[in-house]
């Protein structure tokens, strides 16, 4: 539906609109990348090795061995279905046949008009000269005909040979879009009332139906709430000649989507969305009677999300769909397709209308377990192409995405962690066919941020499900190794954003399995007292190293660069000493880093960072001495590792340590200066 | 009609040559060698023979009609003067000489060529060439010792005394002839012609250097062309000429006596020969060494004089030769060097070839080139030095030959006096001097050398090679001061990697004398200052380099059987504060590792003081860096333990800071010196975190370490792995690693399959933002717009088509009207026929 509409809209504003065409193509960006073939879609997004469908076979799941690691190319993305399915409810058009009894007003609505100034659009001036143009013309034609009236009888033969000429050029075409949504009017027995719906009869309608939902007039509501819905479809059809007035269509829209999740409750009498009952009730008499009254509202829903251009509408359109979410696990590829329609809108970018279809998704598939796999590797291989660009406007996008397909995939923690192990199976076989050639073409093959995102993706989904799965552990270590063999073969000082990015996801990982590991050693470089060659500068440069792999060239020995390397390392080294500031070894773990910190603060020369730098080696020497003191009452040996283990238990419990409190401080300042950027 | 006639003349008339087998074809070996050996040389000559001289012909017969029956005319008047001249060689005669050459045909097989339109065509080519070459000078003389040459072997040069008078006059009309024809001929066959003609002469030579020995002039003077592909070409093939020519002996100049001498024929005509291959050799030399200093020839002339120097190193000029290459040996052009530096070894590696004085020769050549440059060249220039070989052996035998010579000559004065024999004993004279003799004419003939002397050139050598090191010791110590930007890699002093290295390498050899000279300069270049707890900041070495200075310092003392009497406490001190200096990406882990080896793992017992400032600060190092890093720590300070088993109590809490606290009471981890850093009171707590590291052979070894606490002094943990920290090092280190096959992960079962609904990524916070909703107004001013854009598109083209429809109605009555005129004209047509 959504495709043929996108190419219609698209069709016709070529045709005609030179001036509503930037305006539309704002409106529907969105449609071009649905009506694109999927593959085609990914493919044209900035790829980074082209060939997008052999990629797509080569990163079969079962691609481990290592003949395969030889053909490996940059692809990570998972294998998608691209199985077009067709289902339960695309069978019939969700027309309702409708009691006639129902009270129809036919007023005239002057006010409509004048609300419909209002809101004035591109199209309306070009309509109305169109309007005096075609009046210009008739006259014309009526002139003629009157002067000849021969002519009248050759334009009437004319006109039928054209009507049946273009009858069947429509055939063709309309075969060619849909097949599927012609029987408008065609063999239904009770065709639709084609009367104009008014403000009041709306609601009037909706008056009875909130009295009492069984009243004849849901029907049609809904019937109203498909026309509205499928407004604009077709220029010609029923469903436009019907809806003349904007508050109608607000009036139906608003009604529906807002009543029809209690109404159908009503309906079935179940009080909650409980899907054990709405199966149970699947046979009942009552399902039957309301059955075609949800499944066309649901299917009119659909059409009305792939209709839909405005990210707001659409966010309250999801949150009042969600209520319903319980009737889409009746119908399992319809649940797929508005599936695929909510994932497009997860990865739209605008924050809340990526999350409110994440919350959406994620209803529907713990309802419908079936249509995990779809949302995971569709999810997933959609978070690929969406992160293969950061700036400093989409990180927060990205991070939100991110934490949304970690949830998705924390759902079922056995199937994905074996969809985890593929793809890190693909990191890791990556970046040993980067280590053998060491090329520079190559190395971009790890030095991007697709490549960075999904290691990312990984360390976060290891570090949320640690606790619950053993194959999580088995994932961790080969992920621990990616990140070292990232740092590894990308060293340098113009990749230290990227190397602060791997500690900050070895922190991260470490945090949740406790294993001990030398973060400090990744970001020595930084620690490095360097002179600083720039000039000063009037204007300052922005360095964000949010969103960025590696620093140009020009600013390495900028100032505002060196801060900034200066500042994330502390943060890193605060998470590091955090860690393990309760640990008996402590003292040593700190040893060699605030050497390191002192020299660097005696020696630099950028006043700003005296006073961090201070409060770190400050910082660090209190809870030094402080452990230090603790340890020497104890009598245990290192390796008694009971008693290691409990050292300092009590005030790692209690956790007002003083290092404690900086790191917060720490790290809330961190994310405070992440808000300032966005 | 007449003129194609003579066309057909041209081209016909030639006598063929007797038609031979491919049996009846020898080919010799050499022959296909050299086109082995030298593909492209041999390929040219089959590509561009046949269709040149063709070209020729066919160009010739095609302009010059009266010109060509000219020449033919004046080529059957020479034959038959020849044939008048030499009837007792008719049957030689029959043969072109040019033809003796092979071709290659495009399907690869050699074949001798044998139509004489084609050798005659070439033939005249080459005088057309050589004329032009020599302008003025000698143009008839050039032609006239062209046939000369290249005339068969059996011919003496009586004969063509007495045919080239007779031939002058002719010549010069030909000449004069050929110059006109020559100017007809385009840039493009000249390049082919030249090309044929190089490759001609180039297949005569290696076919029989000593009569054609004269072409080498022609192909030099061919390397003077203006056609810088001709240059490049004339280049590369007297290469592959001088390689296959040059005779394995030196040739000596002729001392005034020598040639006052009357000598034979055959003695005359190798000399001659000599003479001619020694000065063009020289020539050539010359040509290139002027060559490499052009751009555009660079590389073609360091390929030739590397591939000269290693076929001939034992020939005249070696010494320009090894110049040039030496020189090349710091070249920016990587290719170039990488030439060079594949000679030099090869020269190392095959002293064989020149009885081991080009080895000293380019030593002493590359010392001098250090000292002109200050040390500022390519690293790969002294890296070179490194394949040398030394015979270990050599000093050793010498002293046991002094040994025994006296014993053996004891026993001969004993047997002396039992036996005075006189006659016997004369005899024996005899017979050792006969013996003498014949060993010192084969020793000259050989190439092997005797040991003295071998030993007096290694012994050069060493000293070429020690002063080179020295001196760019000096030099690192000297300008460590101020920064110098050099081009090279290696920072400021690029030769030092390498020297160390080389120094390292060959410690056993250095002489006791230069010992403690070379440790204090170390010692110096380590860092070490007397001053304690400064580190100059200035110190343009880097802390890899400063860890090789200890690292050759040890190996120089201890491959000198450690009977050298220098403290090397401040190569450990050094040591001791270079770990704290120690980053990962900046430096050599690799060095870092071999440092710990060298010093710590492969060292006798420490003293304990020292060994437990070194366990403490290794087990803080493994701490800080990576997993290969700590391995190789681990390592080291697990040998110390075990070295060293009073410092087991560092492996344990002992209450009060344990029995063996020393002068310093309280640990400074940050102590300069390891004797007052108190580290044996400490505790190795950092073996307890170790023991949670990620890499569990590092928690291995940490475990390993810290079940010694349970142990005997005397007894030691069970072995892990017998690598030493440099082992451990590599075998952790992350090349390494991503170079192991990927371990597959194991997919379990988990214990909760399924989770329920609570979130776990998303913070509340976020949570709770996706459920504030629009306003009521917003939400109906959007849907009303939406509404409003939606029916705006549908109104828009529902005016569109009416629009349409109405117009395309009025352009329908322009038609209609049309028509109707027709239909009135074809009924008045209609009606004029009826008419009719």
């Amino acid at each position: 539906m959504a495709k043929k509409l996108g190419k219609k809209a698209r069709k016709f504003a070529n045709k005609h609109l030179q001036g509503g065409a930037k305006r539309s193509r704002k409106l529907r960006s969105q449609f071009n990348r649905r009506t694109r073939k999927d593959g085609k879609g990914r493919e044209d997004g900035g790829r980074l090795d082209g060939d997008g469908d052999e990629e797509m076979r080569r990163s079969e799941p079962t691609m481990n061995t290592q003949e395969d690691v030889a053909t490996l190319a940059n692809s990570l993305e998972f294998p998608e279905d691209e199985n077009e399915f067709d289902g339960d409810l695309s069978d019939s058009d969700g027309y309702l046949s409708e009691d006639p009894e129902c009270p129809h007003y036919s007023d005239s609505e002057d006010g409509d008009v004048v609300k419909d100034c209002i809101v004035k659009d591109g199209l309306d001036g070009q309509n109305n000269e169109m309007n005096l143009a075609v009046k210009k013309q008739k006259k014309k034609l009526k002139k003629l005909l009157d002067k000849d009236p021969e002519f009248a009888n050759f334009l009437g033969k004319w006109e039928s040979e054209l009507v049946s000429h273009e009858s069947d050029e429509d055939s063709d075409e309309q075969d060619e879009m849909d097949s599927g949504d012609d029987g408008v009017d065609a063999g239904d027995k009770n065709p639709p009332s084609d009367k104009i719906l008014t403000s009041k009869t709306i609601s009037e309608w909706c008056q009875l139906v909130s009295k009492d939902p069984k009243a004849p007039a849901l029907r049609n509501l809904l019937n109203a709430f498909r026309d509205a819905c499928r407004f604009g479809l077709h220029s010609n059809s029923l469903s436009t000649q019907r809806l003349q007035s904007t508050e109608v269509f607000y009036q139906i829209i608003t009604f529906i989507l807002s009543e029809a999740d209690n109404i159908f409750r009503s309906l079935l009498d179940i009080p909650d969305d409980d899907k054990g009952k709405l199966m149970n009730l699947r046979n009942g008499q009552k399902w039957q009677d309301v059955e075609p009254l949800i499944k066309s509202y649901l299917r009119n829903c659909l059409d009305l999300l792939s209709q839909l251009t405005d990210n707001q509408i659409l966010t309250n359109v999801l949150t009042r769909l969600r209520a319903s979410a319980v009737y889409f696990s009746a119908y399992p590829s319809t649940s797929r397709r508005l599936l695929k329609i909510l994932v497009h809108f997860w990865a739209s970018g605008d924050q809340s209308l990526s999350l409110s279809s994440f919350l959406m998704i994620r209803e529907v598939v713990s309802l419908l377990p079936d249509c995990l796999d779809l949302c995971l590797t569709k999810g997933y291989n959609t978070y690929l192409s969406s992160s293969k660009l950061v700036d400093n406007r989409n990180i927060k996008n990205i991070d939100l995405f991110m934490n949304c397909l970690v949830e998705l995939y924390s759902l079922d923690v056995q199937k994905s962690s074996e969809r985890a192990a593929t793809s890190v199976g693909q990191l890791s076989a990556i970046l040993r066919q980067v280590s053998k050639s060491k090329e520079k073409e190559d190395l971009l093959k790890i030095d991007n941020w697709q490549y960075i995102n999904c290691i990312n993706l990984w360390v976060r989904f290891i570090c949320v499900n640690y606790k619950d799965c053993h194959n999580v552990h088995s994932l961790l270590s080969s992920v621990a190794q990616i990140i070292r063999g990232v740092a590894y073969l990308l060293p340098g000082m113009r990749y230290l954003p990227l190397r602060l990015k791997l500690a900050q996801m070895l922190n991260e990982l470490l945090n949740c399995n406790q294993m001990f590991f030398p973060v400090p050693s990744l970001i020595f470089g930084c620690l490095e007292f360097r002179e600083i060659f720039q000039k000063e500068q009037t204007e300052k440069t922005n360095i964000h190293f949010s969103s960025l792999l590696k620093v140009p060239r020009n600013l390495l020995k900028s100032r505002d660069f060196q801060e900034q390397c200066i500042l994330s390392a502390i943060e890193v080294l605060s998470a590091h000493f955090a860690q393990w500031s309760y640990h008996v070894a402590f003292p040593e773990v700190a040893t060699i880093p605030l050497i390191l910190l002192k020299r660097l603060h005696e020696q630099t020369t950028i006043d700003s960072l005296h006073r961090p730098l201070k409060r770190l080696i400050d910082q660090v020497s209190e809870n030094r001495d402080f452990v230090q003191r603790k340890r020497e009452v104890v009598s245990f040996s290192p390796n008694d590792m009971s008693s290691v283990e409990s050292f300092l238990e009590d005030e790692k419990m209690s956790g007002n340590a003083s290092f404690t409190q900086y790191y917060e401080s720490v790290s809330k300042n961190r994310q405070s200066r992440g808000r300032k950027f966005v | 009609m007449g003129k194609s006639s003579k066309k057909n003349k041209v081209i016909l008339a030639p006598p063929l040559p007797p038609e031979l087998d491919d049996d009846e074809i020898v080919v010799s070996e050499d022959d296909f060698d050299f086109v082995k050996e030298n593909p492209e040389h041999a390929c040219s000559i089959a590509r561009q023979d046949i269709k040149a001289f063709d070209k020729f012909v066919t160009r010739v017969a095609d302009h010059d009609d009266e010109k060509v029956e000219l020449l033919y005319e004046e080529r059957e008047r020479k034959r038959r003067a020849a044939a008048a001249l030499k009837p007792r060689n008719d049957d030689e005669l029959e043969v072109d000489p040019v033809d003796a050459l092979p071709v290659k045909t495009l399907d690869g097989n050699v074949v001798y060529n044998r139509p004489a339109k084609k050798a005659r065509s070439g033939d005249e080519a080459n005088g057309v060439k050589s004329r032009s070459q020599d302008k003025g000078a000698g143009a008839t003389q050039g032609s006239q010792k062209e046939p000369k040459g290249r005339s068969n072997k059996k011919e003496d040069s009586k004969l063509q005394n007495v045919q080239s008078p007779t031939e002058v006059p002719k010549e010069n009309l030909h000449s004069v002839v050929l110059e006109e024809v020559k100017e007809e001929l385009s840039s493009d066959e000249l390049f082919e012609k030249k090309k044929a003609q190089l490759a001609e002469l180039g297949m005569a030579l290696l076919e029989d250097p000593e009569s054609n020995i004269r072409s080498l002039n022609d192909l030099l003077i061919l390397c003077n062309d203006m056609d810088q592909k001709i240059v490049q070409l004339g280049i590369m093939s007297l290469l592959a000429v001088f390689r296959d020519i040059i005779p394995s002996y030196r040739i000596r100049q002729l001392t005034e006596k020598e040639l006052a001498v009357e000598v034979s024929k055959e003695v005359k005509k190798t000399r001659y020969y000599e003479y001619t291959l020694i000065r063009s050799y020289k020539a050539y030399l010359q040509k290139l060494i002027a060559l490499e200093k052009q751009p555009y020839f660079y590389l073609v002339a360091v390929r030739c004089l590397c591939s000269l120097l290693d076929a001939a190193p034992h020939f005249n000029f070696r010494e320009s030769l090894l110049a040039s290459v030496v020189k090349n040996l710091s070249s920016s052009n990587d290719v170039a060097r990488k030439l060079c530096c594949e000679a030099i070894r090869s020269l190392f590696r095959n002293e064989g070839k020149h009885r081991g004085e080009a080895t000293i020769e380019s030593v002493r050549l590359i010392a001098a080139h250090v000292k002109l440059h200050d040390c500022q060249l390519h690293p790969d220039s002294i890296e070179v030095c490194l394949s040398l070989k030394f015979d270990e052996d050599l000093g050793k035998d010498d002293s046991k030959e002094d040994k025994l010579k006296p014993k053996k000559n004891k026993r001969y004065q004993n047997r002396d006096v039992t036996k005075p024999s006189e006659k016997k004993k004369i005899k024996k004279e005899m017979l050792s001097k006969a013996r003498q003799e014949v060993r010192a004419d084969l020793r000259a003939v050989s190439f092997t050398l005797d040991p003295k002397e071998k030993k007096m050139i290694q012994r050069e050598t060493l000293a070429a090679l020690f002063e080179t090191y020295f001196r760019i010791l000096k030099h690192s110590m000297n300008t460590s001061r101020y920064k110098t930007t050099s081009v090279f890699p290696g920072g400021s002093h690029p030769l030092l990697a390498p020297c160390l290295e080389g120094l390292g390498k060959f410690s056993h050899l250095i002489d006791l004398d230069f010992m403690s000279e070379l440790i204090a300069c170390l010692k110096k270049l380590s860092g070490y200052t007397d001053h304690q707890g400064e580190i100059l900041p200035d110190n343009a070495l880097s802390v890899s380099e400063r860890l090789q200075c200890c690292i050759v310092a040890f190996k120089v003392w201890r491959s000198n059987l450690e009977a050298l009497n220098v403290d090397l406490q401040d190569f450990f001190v050094q040591l001791y504060n270079l770990i704290l200096e120690y980053r990962p990406d900046r430096d050599h882990g690799e060095v870092l590792a071999d440092a710990l080896k060298t010093l710590l793992w492969e060292g006798k017992q420490q003293d304990m003081l020292r060994a437990a400032a070194f366990i403490k600060r290794l087990a803080t190092f493994a701490l800080s860096f990576g997993s290969a890093e700590a391995i190789s720590a681990l390592i080291t300070l697990k040998h110390l333990l075990q070295k060293n088993t009073k410092c087991r109590n560092m492996l344990e809490n002992d209450a009060g800071g344990g029995s063996l606290s020393s002068l310093v009471a309280k640990y400074a981890p940050e102590a300069k010196d390891p004797y007052l850093s108190g580290a044996l009171a400490t505790v190795l707590w950092e073996l307890s975190l170790l023991q949670k590291h990620y890499d569990p052979s590092v928690s291995g070894m940490a475990s390993n370490v810290l079940s010694m606490a349970n142990l005997n002094a005397t007894q030691n943990p069970v072995q892990l792995s017998s690598a030493n920290p440099l082992e451990a090092y590599n075998d952790l280190s992350m090349g390494r690693e991503l170079s192991k096959p990927a371990g597959k992960v194991l997919t379990l079962k988990c214990k909760r399959k399924r989770r329920s609904k609570e979130f776990v990524a998303l913070s509340p916070d976020v949570l709770r933002k996706a459920d504030c909703t629009v306003g009521e107004d917003e939400l109906r001013e959007k849907l009303q717009s939406h509404f409003a854009v939606l029916r705006g598109i549908s109104e828009n083209e529902r005016l569109r088509t009416e629009l349409n429809h109405t117009l395309s109605s009025i352009n329908m009555y322009k038609e209609y009207k049309k028509q109707k005129k027709q239909s009135k004209k074809s009924r008045i047509g209609r009606k004029k026929v009826t008419r009719a």
